[in-house]
C-alpha cells in the first residue's frame, strides 16, 4: 500500500463510533485502507457482538452514570472505554489467515508502544501485553471483503469503575476477579495526543505508507447517521442477543 | 432449574457458564423424548469468543434444534455446523462440554 488515509474524528460517542466505523467498511471500497483514531465521549462499554448486553452490564448503573452502551460488530469482551485511544484501521488487502491478519495489524501498535519506550509484545490472538500486563485488546471482523480491525490503547484504567458496572460470573468471587484484573491490565500514563502521534508514525512505517490527513466526506458521515440512529442505538440490535 | 409445562411435554430451562480460552455461557431448553432421550428445544451461546464468519453463531443455534444431548451427537452436529467456519476461544468438544455442562446446572471450569 502506497498510502494510508487517517481520519482523526475526536472523541464522540459509543453509537456514532460504532456507526462510522461500519459506514467506512461500506465506503473504503477500492480506496487506500483508512486508519481512524477515536475517542469516548461520554464513556462507554462495549459489548462483543456474541455477548448478552443483560448478562454482562449493569445498565441501570450505567445510565446512573451517564455511561453509554452499546454492541460492537465484532467479537470479544465487553470493554469500558474511558481513558483510552481507540484505533480503526479498514482495508480491502489483508491476509485471508485471521491469525496472521491480527498479528500484521498489531505490529504497528507494538511498534508505537515500543517507540514511546515500553516492552511490548504481541500476544495472540488479540492483545498486546507490557511487561506481560495488557495495554491493548483488539478485535476484527470482515464483510463483502472488507476488513475491520479495531482497538484500545490504555492511557489509564480505573477497575473498580470497571466492575461497578460490568456484572461477574460470581459475585462471590468479584473481588478476586478485581485484584486479578489491577495485576494484568495497565495504562500507559501517556496523553491521547502523545499515542496518536506515534500510532501514525508506526502505521506509514510498518505499511512503507504515507499517511495524509482527510475529513469524513458527507457521503460517509450521512452513513454513519443512518447505522448510527437505525442500528447503533436500537435496543434491537443492542440486546439481540 | 425452570420447569415449564409447554404442549404436553415439560421442557426444561437450564444455564452454564464454561471457561475455556474464553468463556461461553449457555442457556439451553431441552425436553425428554418418549424414549427418555434429552433433546434440545432452543439453545443460546453467547460469550467473548470470536467465530468468523459471525452469522455461524445463529445458523449453529438454530441447527442444535432437536439434537440429543449427548457429547458425541452434540460434537459431530457442531463440527458439521462450523465446518466452514473459523473460532477463536472453544472448539466443538469444549462447546459440546459448555451444553452438556447445563444438565448439571452449574458453573463449569
Amino acid at each position: 500500500m502506497n498510502k494510508i488515509r487517517l481520519l482523526e474524528t475526536e472523541h464522540r460517542s459509543a453509537y456514532y463510533n460504532m456507526a462510522l466505523d461500519q459506514a467506512l467498511m461500506s465506503t473504503v471500497g477500492d480506496s487506500i485502507p483508512i486508519l481512524r483514531i477515536y475517542g469516548w465521549k461520554p464513556c462507554a462499554v462495549s459489548i462483543g457482538y456474541f455477548q448478552s448486553l443483560k448478562e454482562e452490564v449493569d445498565i441501570k448503573k450505567c445510565k446512573k452514570l451517564g455511561i453509554d452502551v452499546v454492541r460492537r460488530i465484532t467479537g470479544g469482551g465487553a470493554v469500558l472505554h474511558e481513558h483510552e485511544l481507540t484505533y480503526s484501521f479498514i482495508t480491502k488487502g489483508y491476509p485471508a489467515n485471521i491469525m496472521e491478519s491480527y498479528e500484521l495489524i498489531c505490529e504497528p501498535v507494538v511498534m508505537c508502544l515500543r517507540n514511546l519506550g515500553f516492552n511490548a509484545q504481541f500476544s495472540p490472538l488479540n492483545d498486546i501485553d507490557v511487561d506481560n500486563k495488557k495495554v491493548s485488546g483488539n478485535a476484527q471482523t470482515r464483510r463483502n471483503n472488507i476488513l475491520l480491525q479495531h482497538g484500545t490503547i490504555l492511557l489509564d484504567v480505573d477497575v473498580d469503575k470497571m466492575f461497578s458496572v460490568l456484572n461477574v460470573p460470581s459475585e462471590k468471587m468479584k473481588d478476586k476477579i478485581i485484584q486479578d484484573v489491577k495485576a494484568r491490565v495497565m495504562g500507559l500514563k501517556k496523553t491521547f495526543d502523545e499515542v496518536a502521534s506515534e500510532l501514525q508514525e508506526s502505521f506509514s512505517r510498518k505499511f512503507g505508507a504515507e499517511i495524509f490527513r482527510d475529513d469524513i466526506k458527507t457521503d460517509e458521515e450521512i452513513e454513519a447517521k443512518i447505522f448510527q440512529k437505525y442500528k447503533y442505538s436500537s435496543d434491537d440490535w443492542n440486546y439481540k442477543r | 432449574m425452570q420447569i415449564q409445562k409447554e404442549r404436553y411435554s415439560l421442557v426444561r430451562t437450564v444455564c452454564n457458564i464454561y471457561k475455556t480460552k474464553k468463556l461461553i455461557k449457555v442457556f439451553l431448553k431441552y425436553e425428554d423424548d418418549k424414549e427418555g432421550n434429552k433433546i434440545i428445544s432452543s439453545v443460546r451461546i453467547t460469550g467473548d469468543f470470536f467465530l468468523y464468519p459471525e452469522e455461524s453463531l445463529e445458523n449453529l443455534e438454530v441447527q442444535l434444534k432437536g439434537t440429543r444431548l449427548g457429547k458425541d451427537n452434540l460434537k459431530k452436529k457442531i463440527d458439521k455446523c462450523l465446518n466452514n467456519s473459523e473460532a477463536f476461544g472453544f472448539d466443538s468438544e469444549s462447546l459440546s462440554d459448555a451444553i452438556l455442562g447445563c444438565l448439571h446446572n452449574q458453573i463449569t471450569k
